[in-house]
């Protein structure tokens, strides 16, 4: 602990010179977060201190570089037994000996998120390192992004950065194509994507195809050589598209990805939102979320499914869900607000009161409680416990 | 010669008269139109919150305006909060779209997008004007003219269109005679038209390359009790700018 703050502390006084450098910009944020969960009869609370320092710079007229660092420090529960928000009948089909396997840890981590250098050649751009690739027109959920999984109750939080090769080329003023290249240990085990974008009328849309590897874990055979759950590494092809735009006053976008996998199910995601801002500045939204992986009737969730959707490997447990959003500025200060998720298969619902407050100009507070009102084994049953989450934030 | 320059100074004189006082609301609305949106602007501005708490909140950004008004860039450069962040309206704000450096995603906005506070000030991005919204969705009347804020000016009423979505039912302006620039605008409610909602004062009115322009604007919101100012601290008109300013490309530089 004391060699991470002492890494701070070197790092933050090498980059202090380069501030004083007119191409060069340094910035970011300090989190503080509180996380506390009441499941069943326990009360748990998770501290996180979060600082991001980003460094940009212009090498040449037309080359950038850019650059993330995160610190993370955790305290109070750093591990989280899956087991506890599970139903006895999913817990009965789990050996003794395997049951302290099913823990989310969080640990102390120094992360360089992002690193890359982008050069804008007049005919494309070219960026290579590790950077954010965010792909679809979704809110909450994005079948076309294969790299990222949002959290439902967060949507936009920014996601981590992925060591790849991408060139834009712009076909006009309002096309453009996209190759990424993800590299892995081989050509084989590497993500290809293409995308190409354009506009018709008021709509943009987006076609793309993607091929990478994909791992499925079977969290019920761990194999105690390699301390590890089996996991089985597949192809996955990706055809998708989407779109955003406008029809008749209404903001309107849709995304959809059809999915090939070499040796488990094929699957497809379909999303569709609407939103609209009243006069009186109340912004309204509802998306509408299909997944195929996901399983029409909660009495056949399993251990697999829950532990991939807390792993992230799927990116929602049910088949069909929909996420409401009203959001109203109550003051010129803080905004308030009222997420429902709604799992159409199990019908449980979360609700998500949440506000906001501008301390001041650089300084934010945003919360949320996380309310579960479904039945037993649902996605969003009673049993998984309440939540709140306060975080606050300050740019520098 | 003496008696040639005071004919042509009455001639010229009687004539502007003749054509102020023929001038229609429609007109009026034109040439103010006209005076706002320059071919290509470029500028750089301040904008201050007087919050409810009494504190302001600052920031700075940089806009670029083509083809009077129907192409524009806006991108934060302060706070930090808000740095990088960027606005792009085509077709006179028909299309929007908005980026997040943070998440380095570009989403593109509906027009009802429009409606909302820009960072929370009393400007909404509609306020901020849309190209030729004055003339497009409003149909002018000439009142009659009035003083305001110690200009000689023309007062003109400009009710919603039917099927516009603008969200005043009406706007009293207040323009200067002398170089067609609003000095002051009131702001009407959407249901209900007598009902005062925001109040626009303009002030420091300078001529640059030619352009009368005001320098400072204060956005009274008469709901809230709150106001912003917004000064421009750089202004330049008519340079060259190039079409691939206004796309997503240069969106997310």
């Amino acid at each position: 602990m004391t060699r991470k703050i002492f890494g701070i502390v070197v790092l933050i006084f090498c980059l202090s010179p380069l501030k004083a450098q007119d191409n060069i910009d340094l910035f970011g944020y300090y989190e503080a977060q509180y996380l506390g969960a009441k499941v069943k009869s326990s009360y748990y609370q998770l501290f996180t201190n979060k600082l991001r320092l980003d460094l940009k710079g212009q090498a040449a007229d037309n080359i950038t570089f850019a650059a993330n660092v995160n610190f993370l420090t955790y305290h109070g529960r750093k591990n989280w037994d899956v087991l506890e928000f599970l139903t006895n009948d999913i817990l009965s089909t789990i050996p003794e000996a395997m049951r302290a396997l099913y823990v989310i840890s969080f640990e102390d981590d120094i992360v360089l998120d992002n690193a890359y250098v982008k050069f804008r050649f007049k005919p494309f751009d070219l960026t290579v390192g590790k950077q954010q690739v965010s792909l679809g027109t979704g809110y909450v959920w994005n079948p076309t992004d294969i790299f990222n999984i949002k959290d439902p109750l967060d949507p936009t939080y920014e996601q981590p950065g992925h060591n790849a090769l991408r060139a834009d080329v712009p076909l006009g003023d309002a096309s453009t194509a996209t190759v990424l290249y993800s590299p892995e240990e081989n050509w084989r085990y590497s993500t290809k994507l293409f995308q190409f974008k354009g506009r018709i009328s008021h709509f943009d849309y987006h076609l793309i195809g993607v091929v990478r590897d994909w791992v499925f874990t079977d969290f019920t055979e761990f194999h105690p050589e390699s301390m590890s759950f089996e996991a089985t590494r597949e192809k996955r092809r990706m055809l998708g598209a989407s779109t955003a735009g406008e029809l008749l006053g209404l903001g309107v976008w849709a995304e959809y990805a059809h999915n090939w996998m070499e040796m488990s199910d094929d699957f497809y995601e379909l999303v569709a939102g609407v939103d609209y801002t009243f006069d009186f500045q109340t912004y309204v939204m509802v998306e509408y979320y299909r997944n195929t992986l996901g399983k029409s009737d909660y009495r056949d969730y399993n251990l697999n499914d829950w532990m991939r959707f807390y792993a992230s490997e799927q990116k929602a447990i049910s088949r069909d869900q929909i996420y409401v959003m009203a959001q109203h500025p109550a003051t010129d200060l803080l905004s308030v607000g009222l997420i429902g998720i709604t799992s159409l298969s199990d019908n449980s619902v979360a609700l998500v009161p949440t506000l906001l407050y501008s301390l001041s100009a650089n300084v934010e507070v945003y919360a949320y409680l996380n309310l579960n009102f479904g039945s037993e084994g649902t996605a969003f049953s009673k049993s998984q416990g309440n939540g709140a989450l306060i975080r606050l934030r300050v740019y520098f | 010669m003496k008696k040639i320059f005071l004919t042509a100074v009455s001639i010229f004189m009687v004539t502007t008269f003749v054509i102020g006082q023929e001038l229609t609301g429609d007109e009026i609305i034109q040439k103010v139109n006209d005076t706002l949106n320059m071919d290509t602007s470029h500028t750089t501005s301040k904008m201050t919150i007087v919050t409810t708490s009494g504190s302001e909140r600052t920031f700075t950004m940089e806009t670029w305006s083509k083809n009077k008004g129907e192409k524009n860039l806006v991108r934060y450069l302060a706070p930090s909060r808000v740095k990088g962040q960027a606005v792009l309206m085509l077709n006179n704000a028909d299309d929007i779209w908005m980026f997040f450096p943070r998440t380095q995603r570009v989403r593109k906005l509906a027009t009802h997008a429009k409606k909302q506070k820009m960072q929370g000030s009393d400007f909404s991005y509609e306020d901020m004007g849309s190209g030729d919204a004055f003339v497009e969705d409003y149909e002018a009347k000439r009142l009659e003219d009035e003083s305001k804020e110690g200009h000689d000016c023309y007062k003109l009423e400009l009710k919603r269109k039917e099927g516009s979505d603008i969200s005043y039912s009406r706007l009293i302006i207040w323009v200067i005679k002398d170089n067609f620039v609003p000095v002051s605008i009131d702001y009407y409610d959407d249901k209900d038209p007598s009902r005062l909602e925001k109040q626009l004062v303009q002030s420091d009115i300078r001529v640059i390359d030619d352009i009368p322009v005001a320098m400072k604007a204060v956005m009274f919101n008469k709901n809230d009790n709150t106001q912003t100012e917004m000064e421009y601290l750089e202004v330049k008109f008519n340079m060259d700018l190039a079409d691939s300013l206004f796309t997503e490309r240069a969106l997310k530089k």
